[in-house]
């Protein structure tokens, strides 16, 4: 008996989304540059990831917003094959717009219930000038939105950690302030990793006692170190 | 209350296979199956899997899932052998409904509170769990520890005059026709999404169970499945989930149900590698009489093909006009 009862079997998806401002902002003291670098130099760390799990189908893309939002890598792509190609910055900081196109795409279809919880990564160094808390509303509305894991990078002293923290949702986990090249890097290869592996291989969590936004177990967050004269952001 | 019933013939096998990424990150498996009798052919016939959830927290959940799958089924043993009014089907359908969850979940805490004294937990475990500050209360120290053994639980009990379904957090439970037609006898419940799951380690876990009694009818079932959230979710879909129901017991009827056996261990270890990863358990009970009537209709109703080959061998022999004789 060689036949195997049941249909296709398959991996379970798991939708990494990169979520990057590209205001005109930041390109002052190359932010936007150092952004490009930091997310190439995390590719392979991501592919690594995925290849030590191969439960777990991981599908990368990217959305940037600065006057209105735009897919930068709109169909999901497997992590082996994506590439990144650099992100120029010009026009303002409509979040809200990239919030509910990110929204748009957590909905079920496309998603399967069977995914594994998406992971969205928020970048931004600035205030939003759109209407956030309707994109944000359209997002949590979701319950893959209201699942996913939700991280928040402010680059530089004028980001608005209070929109990140509330993109967060969760006052356990605060944003990732990132005030110079290093941090920055330093961060973008702890979501890439750490968080990507234990988003890819989740254990069952009680519904009564996961905090919102943390039904993935949130690794332990890299050292920011103190504020220091490396800060150029 | 017919005869048929009263001899009706059951049978129960299952197979829990460690997941893939759980041997990767050498993690003993966190399911359990258990059924009562042991034999696994006497009615009543009682099958349970659970799912311990394996989280940082709930570190002994193996344990947790073993005390589940083992009370619920000794439970539900004595709960039926305890019906002396048989006949009357809505009173024990009511008993179940509001009994049953209570006493399952009550019987597990008991486990598992015998269990914890047995084996303490050490300082750094009542830390994982949230119990260890010195102003909790012995009762909020004792509700934080039996988070460490967070666990589902999926029972089935088939007895002469019905069958009970229950069912506190994911998993799967699948009845499967006589016509091969597969449904659900429970209804979804929409919390259980994005690896959060109700437990039995929740407080009044009791009030999340899903319980469903069916009369046995005239046709019962051909095939009930019960397994953990690791075998669905290693498929692409749910219609190819469903389609385990069917395929089987095709199976079982075409190989016997030795051979369904015999080969579960390496399906279920094909599904965990090539889908979710998750340790994955199923449990089958199977009608040893649906089984027989259907070989009986085969044997009765030639299929078309056999048909029209029986046809052109007849038209074939020679001898195919001389007189038939019969012995008397």
């Amino acid at each position: 008996m060689n036949m195997r009862p049941g249909g296709e079997l398959a991996t379970r998806p798991l939708h990494f989304i990169w979520m990057a401002d590209c205001s005109g902002s930041m390109d002052v003291d190359g932010k936007i540059q150092s952004l490009n670098t930091a997310i190439k130099e995390a590719i392979p760390n991501m592919q690594a990831v995925a290849d030590e799990n191969p439960n777990a189908q991981v599908l990368v893309r990217a959305i940037k917003f600065s006057s209105g939002a735009q897919w930068h890598v709109s169909q999901p792509t497997e992590v082996s094959d994506f590439r990144w190609e650099d992100l120029t910055a010009e026009g303002v900081t409509d979040m809200g717009k990239a919030l509910s196109m990110v929204a748009d795409q957590l909905k079920i279809p496309p998603m399967t219930e069977r995914a594994l919880p998406p992971v969205l990564v928020l970048i931004s160094d600035g205030q939003p000038t759109d209407d956030y808390a309707s994109g944000l509303k359209a997002l949590m509305d979701q319950p893959w939105g209201r699942k996913a894991v939700r991280i928040a990078i402010a680059i530089g002293e004028d980001a608005d950690t209070e929109v990140l923290q509330k993109f967060i949702g969760n006052p356990e986990l605060k944003p990732l302030q990132a005030n110079n090249p290093e941090a920055l890097v330093k961060y973008i290869k702890w979501v890439s990793t750490a968080v990507l592996k234990s988003a890819s291989a989740p254990a069952s969590q009680t519904s009564d006692s996961a905090a919102p936004g943390m039904n993935v177990p949130i690794p332990v967050l890299p050292d920011s170190g103190p504020t220091s004269a490396d800060d150029v952001w | 209350m017919s005869k048929d019933k009263h001899t009706a013939r059951w049978r129960v096998v299952g197979q829990s296979v460690r997941g893939a990424t759980h041997e990767r990150a050498g993690v003993t498996n966190q399911d359990a199956i258990h059924w009562l009798p042991e034999s696994g052919t006497e009615l009543p016939l009682i099958l349970a899997v659970a799912d311990g959830h394996g989280s940082r927290r709930s570190f002994r959940s193996e344990t947790g899932a073993r005390l589940a799958v083992e009370t619920a089924a000794q439970v539900i043993r004595d709960f039926l052998r305890g019906q002396v009014e048989i006949e009357n089907l809505s009173a024990i359908k009511r008993a179940a409904e509001e009994w049953l969850p209570v006493a399952v979940a009550r019987r597990w805490l008991e486990a598992v509170t015998n269990h914890l004294a047995a084996h303490p937990l050490s300082a750094d475990e009542l830390k994982l769990v949230g119990a260890d500050q010195p102003e909790a209360s012995v009762q909020a120290s004792q509700s934080n520890s039996q988070l460490a053994y967070g666990t589902t639980i999926l029972v089935a009990a088939v007895t002469v005059d019905f069958i009970l379904y229950l069912q506190l957090g994911d998993g799967e439970i699948l009845i499967v026709a006589d016509d091969g037609e597969v449904s659900s006898p429970l209804p979804k419940d929409q919390r259980l999404f994005a690896n959060e799951t109700t437990s039995l380690c929740s407080e009044d876990a009791w009030r999340d169970f899903r319980v469903c009694f069916q009369a046995v009818s005239n046709t019962p079932p051909a095939l009930i499945l019960l397994s953990t959230d690791g075998y669905p979710n290693s498929f692409r879909d749910e219609s190819g989930f469903f389609k385990v129901g069917t395929d089987i017991l095709e199976m079982i009827r075409a190989e016997g149900l030795d051979m369904v056996n015999d080969h579960l261990e390496s399906w279920l270890r094909e599904s965990t590698y090539a889908g979710s990863g998750d340790d994955v358990t199923l449990g089958l009970i199977c009608s040893l009489d649906s089984i027989a009537r259907q070989a009986m209709r085969e044997i009765r109703t030639p299929t078309l093909q056999q048909a029209a080959e029986q046809g052109r061998e007849f038209n074939q022999r020679e001898d195919r006009d001389a007189p038939v004789e019969y012995d008397v």
